[in-house]
């Protein structure tokens, strides 16, 4: 096991490494593209030159590079063309937003998927199988932007239970909080239980027919107890590993919706990062974004690997 | 006698309900494919209005007999601007799948056929893309390449890229195990013959099918991209921009919120089943899995 989290460890220091690298060489792939982008395309030649040289973008990309990501491992992500504001402290302000976001959003699409996928997969090629299947399939197809407006048109327009948007911090109030953060984390939330409920219904099945289950209920055990404790169990750590690639796409889906829902969160910097063309906030929340995501995967995987000591061993054997 | 025909008449309701059960996925797909496409292609003769046709006099006109899905804020006919947007997510869609898709084949062919370190460098390449949320990267791709339709059928099919070449590679390997393979190099035949001859062939039907897949995840990118102002630019219709601008109107004409919406669902849901389906009849152990 420590081996395990030790080979994890050590490969997802250069897996972000190498994603830093790759976003910022593709923001800074055209030249001068980000001095036009901070004077404005009406910036002279000398202008562009002395914003160019105060940066320190005139240097070799890799000086550049380097020197920004010294920089950026103790948290120091630069400053805004616009504002002129270090980036650092805005990002660790907009993290928490963005975290309950897509961790209630992750919860609603696992409350969602695990009993449905469960149901269906004991009511296999039965009624209820077909219609949460169907449901499933439809669900899955609803961009989640568009949800999202039709949630504010029910639930705030029209019957006006919720509001439409804003922020408020869970310590300032809670109840406020909560309630701003129901649309939003629905919008994620089940457009994405729709693929994590349709593995869970294919894994159930897989586990249903296995000999261990006929055992179990061939030797008289409650069919409830044989499904949610045994079952469910072994289906659950399959379930998991997709579960973090879902996770993943939840934190990429939070740009648009905290647009929507005006949350002041990560992914709405990195909108306001490319409308004001601001290169060191694009650059930082979108690196920030990637990192949580790849941290969400390698903390899921370690977490698999406690659940099911199998997959520790064959990864030893591989 | 009639006993016999009662048989065959249950013989025949039996397999109509098998095949019914493997193809409903491929015939539901492909109608709403079938609507969508033949709405982009047919979109001048199909359409009741121009799509650009401002009249303020009829502006947020709710549906009626003469505007079917009611009019937007500059009095544009909301049915004849969805119907033209159709033909944005279809080109987006068919151009960015087609770069992944040749991209992704190029690489993992490659990467497969030849192994060792080029499938070393070429496949830890595009498992850091793969590491990025694809949303995430497609927002920063089109923040450095420019908003426009090119940009965004590029920064798509850069998306697609990783996932066709581990496809690719997955298959090539398995064709290079083949007998046909070793005799092939017996006969000294050239790798560029080979791959184009004996490998190609045999691994474009997995592909094809993941590209049908792909097509709905694309048409679901476009609009996210157009939502957000980095696609499609008004006053060019896309499903995206229409949702965005109707938002802006929600409390006084609901339709401008709901009807792309619809669209969008539709086209993402018939390139979903589309691709189920295809996948169904190509890989029968995944259906009887389903």
């Amino acid at each position: 096991m420590w081996r395990l989290i030790a080979t994890r460890l050590a490969a997802f220091v250069p897996t972000v490494l190498a994603t830093s690298l790759v976003l910022f060489v593709t923001v800074n792939v055209v030249p001068g593209s980000a001095a036009k982008a901070a004077l404005g395309i009406d910036a002279t030649a000398q202008a562009i030159a002395r914003f160019e040289h105060e940066q320190g973008l005139d240097r070799p990309l890799h000086v550049q590079y380097l020197d920004w990501l010294g920089k950026a491992v103790r948290g120091d992500f630069g400053t805004s063309f616009q504002n002129h504001l270090p980036v650092g402290p805005e990002l660790v302000s907009r993290l928490p937003v963005t975290l309950e976001l897509a961790i209630l959003a992750f919860l609603i699409a696992n409350a969602i998927a695990v009993p449905l996928g469960a149901l269906a997969a004991y009511h296999h090629q039965q009624r209820l199988d077909s219609v949460i299947s169907v449901f499933a399939t439809v669900l899955g197809a609803v961009p989640s932007f568009w949800l999202a407006t039709v949630l504010i048109l029910i639930l705030a327009l029209t019957v006006k239970v919720l509001p439409a948007g804003g922020y408020v911090p869970f310590a300032e109030n809670p109840a406020k909080n909560v309630s701003l953060f129901i649309m939003p984390a629905l919008s994620l939330g089940l457009v994405s239980s729709a693929l994590l409920l349709r593995v869970m219904r294919a894994k159930m099945i897989e586990v249903l027919s296995s000999d261990y289950i006929h055992t179990a209920l061939a030797k008289g055990a409650a069919p409830n107890v044989v499904i949610w404790r045994h079952a469910l169990q072994n289906a659950l750590i399959t379930f998991l590993t997709v579960g973090a690639v879902e996770f993943g796409w939840l934190f990429g889906g939070v740009v648009i919706i905290e647009d929507i829902f005006l949350l002041p969160g990560v992914g709405q910097l990195v909108l306001v990062g490319i409308i004001n063309r601001d290169y060191p906030v694009l650059l930082a929340s979108a690196l920030t974004v990637t990192v949580v995501v790849l941290a969400a995967n390698m903390v899921v995987d370690l977490v698999a690997a406690v659940l099911d000591p199998r997959q520790v061993h064959a990864r030893s054997r591989a | 006698m009639s006993v016999q025909l009662a048989q065959r008449e249950r013989h025949w309701v039996g397999r109509s309900a098998v095949h019914w059960r493997r193809f409903r996925l491929l015939l539901i797909g492909g109608c709403l494919v079938g609507l969508v496409v033949l709405s982009a292609i047919f979109a001048d003769v199909i359409s009741p209005y121009s799509p650009y046709d401002i009249d303020v006099a009829i502006k947020l006109q709710p549906p009626n007999r003469a505007h079917w899905l009611g009019t937007d804020e500059f009095g544009r006919d909301v049915l004849s601007r969805v119907i033209h947007a159709a033909r944005i997510s279809v080109k987006v869609a068919a151009v960015a799948v087609s770069v992944g898709l040749i991209g992704g084949g190029v690489i993992g062919i490659a990467a497969g056929y030849f192994g060792g370190p080029v499938d070393m460098v070429l496949m830890r390449f595009m498992e850091l893309l793969f590491s990025f949320p694809a949303i995430l990267l497609a927002i920063v791709l089109m923040a450095v390449l420019g908003t426009s339709i090119l940009n965004a059928m590029t920064a798509i099919g850069i998306i697609f890229i990783p996932g066709f070449s581990r496809l690719a590679r997955a298959a090539t390997q398995d064709v290079l195990r083949q007998q046909y393979i070793e005799a092939a190099h017996t006969i000294g035949m050239s790798d560029v013959r080979i791959l184009t001859r004996e490998i190609l062939p045999n691994i474009i039907t997995p592909l094809f099918v993941e590209a049908m897949a792909a097509f709905a995840y694309a048409v679901l990118l476009e609009s996210s991209l157009s939502f957000l102002g980095l696609g499609a630019q008004p006053p060019e219709p896309s499903w995206g921009n229409m949702l965005n601008t109707g938002r802006g109107f929600m409390d006084q004409a609901p339709w401008l919120g709901v009807v792309p919406g619809m669209a969008m669902l539709i086209g993402v849901l018939g390139f979903n089943l589309l691709g189920d389906g295809l996948r169904d009849v190509f890989d029968p152990r995944l259906r009887e899995a389903a």
